[in-house]
Formats: structure tokens, sequence, C-alpha cells
């Protein structure tokens, strides 16, 4: 890095340039810094929860895939869609900042923007799936009713893995009972394909088995800690991108006003970072969340 | 004559410069709302002061009740509190802050002649952060506390222990943004807003040991926060991945805890390091020894800091092959840190060692750092460590560290800058008695802990046989010492605020460039923007300094 002159005390300031900075070359230098040694903090932070998956993932890696499985690709993709989308429409928002065209920086705001509430209004769907589901972690945040969901009904004298999956058709109306909203799951047949197979995992073979027997409820708890993880690291993606709008709403504003143009356009260009740096969490946990262990929908069992 | 020449000319007639940056305006609205780095090291200078009090208060509670073998005067329960509390106090909201903070914060703008941090608002951000954080800490205190260690080991803070650990946990969780902030502060600032001419290998060691810290700071302290988090969420929704019972993972807890709280610890030596640097090659007035590997070995030490954590598991149930690795890592780890003492001893070799207060705390550390970074050797050794894990011997040894390496120095960091932070000398005769006593009475009081925890007294406990008494009224004793020696340094530093002898802009004749503003310095901390012609640590001609001028305008300091 280069040291930096330090102007005398009568010299113009720039509009913008704050008072400890000599000129604009050095504060945008500290700024872009500081922006990226925030990222980099968020990626630690964001590096925990993935620690988490990677760990759990690799001792139960059946139970993860059951629970993988039953997320909905097809908004998990779409999601994904929407988000590079929205990389592409902020990357265009700083271009015409630095153009210093304001009529498009604002449009692209908005349309990020746009994007960026789509993305939370599926998820929002698929959060809402799963309580109807009986698949949120915690006991007692989901659906308590008499509901009309696929398999969770309690498997009757049936082993686990011969409960109907997720796909089966919906049980009777009033068979369906789950009074206290607890974390419901019956189907434990890719821990018994598995086991037929012999690649159950160190830990699989305590953590299924009850006296030499899968154990669905034991199975359940794995899929729940799939859950669990789900929830949070969606959850606090989802309170990212809720910043990331917030802080739209400013940019939208101050680019509206004209603030921004070719000599002062930082605080775009940092908000672009952010905003790609929560799109590229997603590009992660996607494919860890909806996709690994997709394969096993097509093995025969 | 210039116009900085006037300024420093009328300074040192009437003894305080006119215009500074503490009587430039006095209303509590613009300490409340400033963006000087400097009134902002000096709210944190009093609010850790007063963490470090409540710590104190509580490390004095556990002193008295083991005076005793039986648990008498706390029942186990409140004691377990009182630990628990003591540790959070002292670790979260004293140590981690108090060097990089108070110091680091004054000091490194004006060490890089830069007028301010690079982000002003960043750091009263991060100030107004640590106070809402221990704010809610005391409030979780004072409602009833909690008993969990301050290492929140799961499943206890999750599933049994029915104290307060969420509003503690998130205080925690909060805290740590403050830090990160400040890490991130000084990144930037020590990367861009370095004066003309003072390039890396320019820096005072203290300024690369803050580089190295704010590196673990910005690393380490997110993923503490996510696992605070984690535990915070598990403890409500009463479901998580550290819950045994659905095979989840409470090791997985540690793992992480100490991913983040063994650099910690780093966080809490290395700054103690860097003022070390400044003091022993300042006040043997000669060229530090080996500037780069000092440097570099701090880099190194935050580097390796990250790849030891598993030895605060070497009990836990963790493969005994990666103990072996951990193990091995923490002997790697020892070596910058002997790098770094051996450079001092060998900067104090044939200097012109002078014994003021800042240097006596100086030395103190080298004393007592030696010891604390020889038994973590043997607490890094697998085979020995089954024998001394969680006895006295640890506690022994992180204070060691901790008191002896970081208190000690920040108490020589405060000594040596505060002419140059308040304009005034303090008492040397009382400064020498004061850090007498702290060396005394910290060997008293945590030696025998060595001795205790090798015979095997558990930590943790209130009640121990009566055959360790002899040892724990020894420890008891120093920690009374100690007391006095850390409260005597309140008293006569607030009274040198008034009565102080009007210090000069340079006491010691040094050459660095914090000495080469006035005391105290100017709102944007030089007169005229500064111009590094010299090395670092020069002392001889190429320094630039008018050793004649500087004589003459430095006040005689009141000496022993």
């Amino acid at each position: 890095m280069s040291t930096h002159g330090h102007s005398d005390k009568f010299v113009y300031h720039e509009p913008g340039l704050q008072h400890q900075f000599s000129d604009m070359e050095q504060q945008e230098e500290s700024v872009s810094i500081g922006m990226w040694m925030f990222l980099v903090q968020e990626i630690m932070f964001f590096g925990g929860l993935f620690t988490a998956y990677l760990v759990f993932r690799s001792k139960y890696p059946m139970a993860f895939a059951a629970g993988s499985n039953h997320l909905d690709a097809f908004w998990g993709g779409l999601n994904t869609i929407v988000l590079i989308v929205s990389s592409l429409t902020m990357a265009l928002t700083v271009y015409y900042a630095q153009k210093g065209n304001r009529n498009l920086q604002v449009i692209f705001i908005i349309l990020t923007m746009l994007f960026g509430a789509t993305f939370l209004g599926v998820k929002a769907i698929e959060y809402n799936d799963k309580y109807h589901h009986g698949l949120v972690p915690i006991a007692g945040l989901n659906l308590r009713a008499k509901g009309t969901a696929g398999a969770e009904q309690h498997p009757e004298g049936k082993p686990c893995w011969e409960v109907a999956g997720h796909s089966a058709e919906p049980a009777a109306e009033h068979q369906y009972v789950n009074p206290k909203g607890e974390f419901e799951w019956a189907d434990c047949s890719l821990a018994k394909l598995a086991q037929d197979e012999g690649y159950l995992t160190t830990a699989e073979q305590i953590g299924y088995f009850s006296n030499g027997e899968l154990d669905g409820n034991k199975f359940r708890d794995k899929v729940r800690i799939f859950y669990y993880l789900y929830f949070v690291m969606t959850g606090l993606h989802a309170l990212h991108m809720i910043v990331g709008l917030l802080l739209m709403t400013w940019l939208l504003w101050t680019a509206y006003k004209g603030y921004y143009n070719a000599d002062y356009y930082m605080p775009v260009e940092m908000s672009g970072l952010y905003w790609h740096f929560v799109d590229i969490v997603w590009i992660f946990l996607f494919p860890l969340l909806y996709l690994l262990g997709r394969h096993f929908l097509h093995a025969g069992h | 004559m210039n116009a900085q020449d006037a300024v420093l000319e009328t300074g040192y007639q009437s003894g305080i410069p006119p215009v500074n940056y503490l009587n430039i305006k006095t209303t509590l609205a613009s300490w409340l709302l400033t963006k000087d780095h400097k009134r902002i090291a000096l709210m944190y200078l009093v609010s850790v002061s007063v963490f470090f009090m409540i710590g104190g208060l509580f490390a004095a509670t556990i002193r008295l009740e083991l005076l005793t073998p039986a648990s008498d005067l706390l029942e186990t329960g409140t004691y377990n509190k009182v630990f628990t509390e003591h540790g959070i106090m002292m670790i979260f909201f004293f140590l981690i802050p108090s060097i990089p903070a108070v110091l680091g914060n004054f000091l490194i703008p004006i060490m890089i002649g830069a007028k301010d941090l690079a982000l002003p608002r960043i750091n009263l951000i991060s100030l107004y952060i640590y106070w809402f954080a221990g704010a809610l800490a005391l409030y979780g205190l004072m409602v009833g506390g909690v008993d969990t260690g301050w290492t929140f080991y799961t499943p206890y803070s999750t599933t049994f222990s029915n104290t307060y650990v969420m509003i503690v946990g998130l205080a925690i969780f909060i805290n740590g943004f403050s830090s990160i902030l400040t890490g991130l502060n000084f990144i930037v600032t020590i990367h861009t807003m370095r004066a003309p001419g003072m390039t890396w290998f320019r820096l005072p060691l203290f300024v690369w040991a803050h580089y190295a810290v704010s590196l673990v700071m910005i690393l380490g302290t997110p993923v503490v926060a996510i696992t605070v988090l984690l535990l915070a969420i598990e403890r409500v929704s009463r479901v998580g991945i550290f819950d045994p019972s659905i095979g989840g993972d409470p090791i997985l807890f540690q793992h992480l805890f100490w991913f983040y709280s063994h650099p910690a610890v780093y966080i809490m030596v290395l700054p103690g390091m860097g003022v070390v640097s400044e003091l022993i090659s300042n006040f043997s007035r000669k060229k530090i020894f080996g500037y780069e590997f000092i440097a570099f070995s701090s880099i190194a030490i935050a580097v390796f800091g990250f790849l030891v954590w598993g030895h605060h598991l070497f009990v836990s149930g963790q493969s005994p092959y990666a103990g072996m690795v951990f193990s091995f890592l923490t002997m790697v780890v020892a070596v910058p840190s002997a790098i770094k003492m051996f450079n001092w001893t060998a900067t104090l070799y044939k200097g012109s060692v002078s014994f003021d207060t800042p240097m006596l705390y100086g030395l103190g550390f080298m004393g007592l750092f030696l010891i604390g970074g020889l038994t973590g050797l043997f607490l890094g050794s697998m085979g020995l460590d089954v024998h001394l894990t969680d006895t006295y011997f640890v506690v022994a040894h992180f204070h060691y560290v901790m008191v002896g390496g970081q208190v000690i120095a920040y108490l020589g960091g405060i000594h040596y800058w505060w002419p140059k932070m308040t304009g005034r000398m303090y008492s040397e005769f009382w400064g020498k008695i004061s850090a007498m006593l702290v060396f005394v009475g910290f060997n008293l009081t945590f030696f025998p802990q060595f001795l205790l925890g090798y015979m095997g007294m558990p930590r943790r406990y209130a009640a121990y046989p009566p055959e360790f008494q002899v040892l724990n009224i020894f420890s008891t004793a120093g920690a009374s010492v100690l007391g006095i020696g850390m409260l005597m340094p309140v008293i006569y530093l607030v009274h040198s605020l008034k009565f102080g002898k009007p210090a000069g802009d340079n006491p010691w004749m040094l050459p660095g460039l914090e000495w080469r503003t006035t005391s105290p310095p100017p709102l944007e901390n030089f007169a005229t923007p500064p111009v590094v012609t010299w090395e670092a640590y020069e002392f001889g001609e190429g320094s630039g300094l008018d050793l004649e001028e500087a004589r003459r305008r430095a006040a005689a300091p009141a000496i022993l």
C-alpha cells in the first residue's frame, strides 16, 4: 500500500471527504479495505455454521439426505436464479453510479430490491410449508391442528423404513394429530438402504439404532439436526438479506437525490460488495441444503 | 519560528499547551458524540477500569472464600457464579479491550502520523456497543448471574444451568462486534493512514502487535459470536446441535469456542508484547534488537494461534492423534514468543537502562511472561496435561500470562503514555512503589497456585482438603498486596490530573512520533503533518530530534 501525502490546511476539500483523510484516493482505499475486512469477518461468522453442517453431514449423511430431499429444489433453484440476477442488477447499479446516470441507478436499485423481496417471499413460502408439515425443529412451533399433511402420520406397527415417504398420498383427515406441534418425521428408508448396502458411517451405526434395530425416533432426531441447521443457516442468511434491503432503501433515497457521480460512488460500490457477499453465501447454501443427497430420490428401495 | 514552534513555546511556558484535545470543548455532548480517537480512548480507559474493579471484587471474594478449606463464606452455588463472573468481566470486558481499545486507540494514529483512525464513526460505534454489552452483562449479574464458567460449556449451559445464561451470553455476543470493529479500524488505519515516510518497517512494534491482534479479532471473534448465538438458540428452543440426547455434539461447542478463545488469549497478550517492545527499547535508549523478527513473530503468533485450539480438549474426548498434532503445534507457537523474549533481552544488553516506573512494569512483564509461557509448554504436552487439567496449575499459568503479561503491560503502558495523554506527570515515587507491590503481590498470589495445582487441587471448587490451606493463605495474602498495588495507581494517577507537574512534550527524550507532538496532543494530533525521515527506535543523530531543544522544553520530571 502506498503512503499518502498530507495536504496543507487550506486546500480545496472535495464534498464527501472526511476530515481525517488528505484526499479522496486515501478515503476510497480506506473504505474499501474496511468493507473487505467486514466481509472477512462475515465469512468467519458463517464459517462456524458451515463447519457445524460439515460435522453433522459427515456423521449422519443418510439423515441429511432424507431431510435434504424433502426440501423443494424448485423453490431453492428459483431463489438461486433470483439472487444471481439481482447481483447483475446490483453490478449495473454500481456501473451507472460511476457513470453518474441517476435514472438508471434508481431503476436498477429498485429492480435489485424487487429481486431481494422476491427471495424473501419464496423463503416465506418454504418456511410456511415446513410449518404445515411438522418440520420446524423447535417443538411447539409447528401446526398443532389436525392436518392433511403427507407422511407424518404415526406409523402404527409398521417399521420406520416401510413408512411412505413425503411424496405419498395424504393421510386421512383425522389420522394426523400433532397436538403439541412436535417435529415429525417417520420415514427412515434411507438408513435401511445404507444398512442393506453396508455404507452406514460409524456414527450412524450408533445413532440410528436401538438394540440392533433401526429406530425411527433416533433417525428422526438426526433429521431434526438437519432442519435445525437449515433454519439457522437460511434464517441468518435471510436476516442479512433484510439488512441488505434496508441498505438498498437508503441507497435508493440518496441515489434519487443524486449524491453519486464519477467522483463519489463509494457507498454504492460498498453496498454492492455486501449484496454480492449475501448472494454468494446463498450459492453455497443452495447445493449443501437442497441438492446433496438428491440422487437417493432415484435409488430404488 | 514556525506555527508549530509557536504552539510548543506557549505550551512550554504555561506547562500545558493552550489548545489540546481535552480542553478544546468541554461539554458532555462533545465527549459523547466525539469522533476523536483520543477522547474515545479515554472513555474506554474509564470504562475498562470500572469493569476491572468489578472483576477485581469478584477475585477478592474468591480469594476470601479460599482462605479456609470449608465452603463457609459462600455457598457452593454462589461460588460458581462468582468465579464465572470474575472470568467474564475480566476477559470479555477488561482484558480484550484493555490495551487495544485504550492505548491502541489513543496511540496508533499518533504513532503513524495520522489525524485520526480511518473510520472514526465506527470507532465511536464500537464504544457504544461495548457500553451496551457491558450494561447488559451487569444487568445479567444483578438479576442473578451465571454459573457456567466463562467457557459456557455445553450441555450444562444449554440444558441444565438455571442461571441467566441468555442475558450474559447475549452480552458477550454483542460485545464481540465492538472488538471486531476496533480490529477492522486498526487494520484499515495501519494500511492507509501512515504519514509520508512512515514505511511498514518504520512502524513502532506496538503498531505491528496491534496489526496482528486486529487480524485475530477479525478472524476469531465472529466464530465465537456464532457459537454463542447457537448456544442461545439451543437454550431457548431446547433443540440444537450441542445436545447429545438427539445425536448432537457437545465437543463441537468446545471446538468452536476454543477456535476463537485460544486466539483470544493472544488478543490478551500480543498488545502487551507491543507495549513491552516500546518500553524495553525506549528505556534502554537502544535500537530494538531484531526489529523484523519481533514484527513478524507477532504475525506468526496470530497465525499459529489459530491452529492450537485443540490443546484445550486433550481430555474432552478428542482423538489422541488430533491431540498429538495440537500438542506439536502448541510447541511451535512458543517459538515466536521465545524470539521476542530473546530479542528484548538482547536489547537490554549494553543498553543505558533506566528504571522509571514504566520500565519496572516492562521488566516485570519479562519475568512473569517467561514463567507463564514456559508453564504453558507443560500444559501443551499431552501426557503431562492429563495430570494438570482443571487444576490450579492451569489457573496459575493463565494468570501469569494474562495478569503477569497483559495487565502488567497495560499498567506499564498507562504509566508510560500518561504524560502524553494528560499532559501531567504522576508521582514517580508512588509509581515505583506500586509497580513493586504489584510484582511481589502477583507472585505471592499465583506462584503457590502452581504448587497447589501440581499437588492436585482442582479449580472451580469452593472447598478443598485442609492440607492445601497454607498455600491458599499465601495466595490470599498475596492477593491483598496485589489489590493494594493495583489501587494505588488509581489514586496517584487521578491526583496527578490536577496536581501533577506538567510533563512537557517529551519527558524521557524519546524519538517516537508520539513524543514529537505536544502533551496533550492537539485535536488532529500534530500542528503540522509530520514527515518521517528516521528509522524506528533511532536514538542517534539519525532521529532528527533536537535533544538540546527537547531537554530545554521538558519540564523536569519528578524523579525518586
